[in-house]
């Protein structure tokens, strides 16, 4: 299985168009966001300035990429293309091809986390403690793991040219609502109702609370829980009913 | 060392009202070569599938040097390489092998199963930049990646120039004279007489035909004996009556007999007091001989 990660790895880093949206987009939206708001503007009820919260955001926002936009795609493509098929010729375990492809993804998603606190110390002087950083890129890199599960369940669930549409419409809509890319609380109230139970906004406010210096509300820990319980219950499922169809 | 590489017992396998596999009972052994032959829709596709796990059966066993498909693969018995089977996009082609190497537990040098296929002239090209022909050779590589014991192969050929084609069951040939079954469905019927010490003929599901290449000439009737006749001396009932006959056709006043002793055959035909004219008598080619017993089990059924 190592060699199948190690062959996944490498065929991302060779595609540039992949490593700009995932690792060197955030980076910049997040410089396009933050980049006019001076360090004392705060965001509305978290206490946090703009950049700082920004950050997180587009951390987030990086590692949702990194984590949902490969692997869906390339495991719709590939089951229809057979590759998958062949794949079940070989010694590879059934599980070891959805590890493998969430195991590379986790590995471009790391980068495109540390790119964004890198950019925003450097330009925008955000200033946390060390164990405030290292919470943070923990956090926020496991948390990335709920959105693969639902990157894999997508990929085994839609197929040919409903993939990217289906894709791109959960990965829109879990940006805005979730709050990454503009604070929930400029949304109206009864979308920040909505809002509050959408996973990337849990997945969010994970980051939030560890630069609050607070621990994160269990609610939001429960949300994501529940989501990738979710997602891989649903993965699953759609990988067993694909391997009996074949 | 068991005897059998592969067995199918009683093996059915249905899609809705569709039988694809109907009670299949079959047995090969170590050495072999055997052609998996059948119109579309005979049932080849699934037969394969199974019988490499792919898809379970509705009932009956499969059973692979005595162990499910699933363990033989994982024991390393069994490379095989699938129609048109998906590769890996984006990656090069000593990549690809090299991963199929990796993942074979009795795996061979990556070069040299390069070069046995042909491709190492390729190897760093990307998979998803080849000709039809080059990723059929990958794919060829992917299943002797290492040292199986049943090389599996469906239309392995497709794509291949002549050339190719020859090199290709050269290889073949190899991997059998060294104990290695080789099991290969195709619809290129010269190949399966020329290649093939085995041949089974599949339709609807169903084993029709097992037996050499000639043995299967023979069941379908070995020659062909065509003449003319005058237009009064036909006698459709008669010439039905011809000892030995396993098909006519009359069309106009030429009749076309398939006959499994066309001596016999001739012989009662001038008993019968006719005279034909313009007689020809031929051996049967495998792809007529295929045709033949898929018609007749056709007209028997239908």
């Amino acid at each position: 299985m190592n060699s199948l990660i190690k062959l996944e790895l490498n065929r991302a880093l060779r595609n540039r168009k992949f490593l700009f949206f995932s690792v060197l987009y955030p980076s910049l939206l997040f410089l396009l966001i933050a980049g006019s708001a001076d360090g004392t503007d705060k965001v509305d009820g978290t206490g946090l300035t703009l950049p700082t919260y920004m950050m997180v955001s587009m951390a987030s926002f990086g590692a949702l990429t990194a984590v949902l936009m490969g692997n869906s795609e390339r495991i719709a493509k590939e089951r229809e293309s057979g590759w998958v098929r062949q794949l079940r010729l070989t010694t590879l375990p059934g599980r070891g091809y959805v590890l493998a492809k969430t195991a590379s993804a986790a590995v471009v998603s790391l980068p495109s986390i540390i790119v964004v606190f890198v950019v925003a110390a450097a330009v925008k002087d955000v200033r946390l403690d060390a164990w405030q950083w290292l919470a943070l890129t923990g956090a926020i890199w496991a948390g990335s793991l709920v959105f693969a599960a639902l990157g894999v369940a997508i990929g085994y669930l839609a197929s040919g040219d409903a993939v990217r549409p289906i894709t791109m419409i959960t990965y829109f809509g879990l940006s805005i609502l979730g709050g990454l890319w503009m604070p929930t609380t400029t949304f109206p109230s009864w979308l920040q109702d909505i809002a509050k139970w959408v996973p990337t906004h849990a997945y969010a406010a994970l980051g939030q609370a560890i630069e609050q210096s607070q621990a994160p509300h269990a609610k939001d820990i429960a949300v994501l829980a529940v989501f990738f319980a979710l997602f891989t219950g649903g993965a699953a499922w759609l990988y067993r009913k694909d391997t009996l169809k074949a | 060392m068991t005897t059998t590489a592969v067995a199918f017992d009683q093996v059915s396998k249905a899609y809705g009202e569709v039988r694809a596999v109907d009670g299949l009972t079959l047995s090969l052994h170590p050495g072999q070569t055997v052609a998996l032959l059948g119109p579309n829709g005979a049932g080849k596709s699934t037969t394969l599938d199974l019988l490499l796990g792919l898809k379970q059966a509705d009932s009956g066993s499969v059973r692979l040097f005595g162990t499910s498909p699933r363990e033989a693969i994982v024991a390393g018995r069994v490379g095989a390489m699938l129609q048109s089977g998906g590769l890996m996009d984006e990656v090069t082609v000593a990549e690809i092998v090299g991963l199929a190497c990796d993942l074979h537990p009795k795996p061979y040098k990556a070069s040299d199963v390069l070069a046995r296929a042909g491709i190492t002239q390729i190897a760093d090209r990307k998979v998803n930049k080849l000709s039809g022909g080059q990723a059929q050779r990958v794919r060829f590589a992917l299943a002797t990646a290492g040292d199986s014991d049943l090389i599996v192969l469906d239309e392995p050929t497709t794509g291949m120039d002549v050339t190719t084609r020859q090199a290709f069951w050269a290889t073949m040939r190899e991997q059998a004279d060294q104990g290695r079954t080789v099991l290969f469905a195709t619809h290129y019927l010269e190949e399966a007489d020329a290649v093939a010490d085995r041949v089974l003929v599949l339709h609807r599901g169903r084993l029709l035909a097992d037996g050499t290449a000639a043995e299967i000439k023979a069941k379908a009737g070995a020659r062909r004996i065509s003449f003319d006749l005058y237009e009064t001396d036909i006698d459709e009932t008669a010439l039905r009556a011809l000892p030995f006959l396993a098909r006519l056709d009359v069309s106009g006043t030429t009749v076309r007999i398939q006959s499994s002793d066309a001596d016999a055959t001739v012989h009662a035909l001038y008993g019968l007091g006719l005279y034909p004219r313009n007689l020809e008598v031929a051996g049967l080619g495998l792809e007529q001989a295929f045709v033949a017993i898929t018609e007749a089990e056709e007209a028997r059924t239908s």
